[in-house]
């Protein structure tokens, strides 16, 4: 698989010395001359001292012919701009972007970036799930990032609690699919009745957050976006 | 040694000759092939390669008339410098002697380009560089 990594920091070297060891073809861009020669000088001829966000760069780097374009610069507006051009202008099949501000994601989802990675929300989502908080926590997105899995924490005061799975009116496009008690993971039934300290593992939209709140943690809860 | 095309191999041809005569040492005559990115280095890049055999030909006739026999060698790469030096550690090369046309950019200032530079930092043998005599004035 031929692969074009844009952004020469610690993402993009380890990622294209990982990509190498494993066998695919790479090219590295990276606008810095020094750190372009630094990397070359370490993991071979396989670094262009380019800017990827210009369109001769990537022609130069033979995105014409890549399999992948990952974007993994420290620059959310560049990685964006790559993968459009990499998709709309070089017909690339896959786009991989970095994406540091979680606000930014939905906005390259919607641009047709094909896959995103937030170290951002990632981190977020291993701070939240070390710290009991009631709230609905985004663990990962499925299906491209339409759908996500979430998991709620239920306390005493949830609307959900003494009621069964088959008696809660799940929002729209939300599913439970299981819950976590005393530590041990069980599948949701119907016939299911949610205690305080469970937390209920569904499987839902983006767009369904809210009114999954209210159905699961209640109305007073903080209802700011994760 | 590393050949390019230019006139200068024979220059470097003849050094390297001088050089491996005596020792009755092997003579290895290097071409490499630049492919950039846009192809697959496995691509098929039939006037480059018929260019390419061409100056090894070359090489291998003069040296035959400097009663020596060379092994050419004819490789593509992304890199010509990093070619260069691989093959170098791959054969054990004692000495990689490679040619230098003396060339200016506009102002006058002298341009060594990079494939020299990267060979002289990173070759595990001996370098003889073999630069070309600069032109005469007015030439």
């Amino acid at each position: 698989m031929f692969v074009i990594v844009v952004g020469g920091g610690k993402v993009g070297y380890y990622l294209t010395k990982e990509l190498i060891e494993a066998g695919h073809e790479v090219v590295l861009l990276e606008k810095t001359r020094a750190r372009a020669v630094q990397i070359s000088d370490e993991i071979g001829s396989v670094v262009l001292a380019r800017d990827g966000s210009e369109g001769s760069a990537l022609a130069e780097a033979g995105a014409n012919r890549a399999d992948i374009v990952t974007a993994v610069t420290g620059d959310d507006e560049d990685n964006l701009v790559i993968c459009q051009m990499a998709k709309h202008h070089f017909s690339v099949k896959r786009t991989i972007a970095r994406v540091n501000n979680p606000k930014n994601e939905s906005l390259f989802r919607h641009l047709g970036v094909d896959e995103i990675i937030s170290p951002t929300r990632t981190i977020l989502g291993a701070i939240e799930q070390d710290i009991p908080v009631h709230e609905l926590l985004h663990l990962a997105d499925l299906g491209g990032g339409d759908l996500e899995l979430i998991e709620a924490h239920l306390t005493d005061e949830s609307p959900a609690i003494g009621r069964t799975s088959a008696d809660l009116a799940m929002p729209e496009g939300c599913t439970l699919f299981a819950y976590i008690r005393d530590g041990k993971a069980q599948s949701v039934r119907a016939e299911t009745q949610f205690r305080g300290g469970d937390k209920v593992i569904v499987i839902g939209r983006r767009d369904c957050e809210d009114a999954l709140r209210g159905t699961l943690i209640g109305e007073d809860e903080d209802t700011s976006s994760l | 040694m590393a050949l390019n095309g230019a006139t200068i191999d024979r220059l470097v041809l003849a050094y390297a000759a001088a050089l491996a005569k005596p020792s009755k040492a092997d003579l290895i005559a290097l071409h490499v092939v630049e492919i950039d990115w846009t192809l697959p280095l496995d691509a098929s890049v039939a006037g480059l390669s018929e260019e390419a055999q061409r100056v090894l030909d070359v090489a291998e006739a003069h040296a035959e008339r400097l009663g020596l026999h060379v092994e050419p060698l004819l490789l593509k790469a992304r890199d010509v410098g990093a070619a260069i030096v691989d093959e170098a550690a791959a054969q054990e090369a004692d000495v990689l002697v490679l040619g230098l046309p003396y060339r200016t950019r506009f102002g006058g200032d002298f341009v060594i380009g990079t494939t020299v530079p990267y060979v002289f930092k990173n070759a595990p043998c001996t370098v003889w560089v073999v630069r070309e005599p600069m032109p005469q004035e007015g030439a």
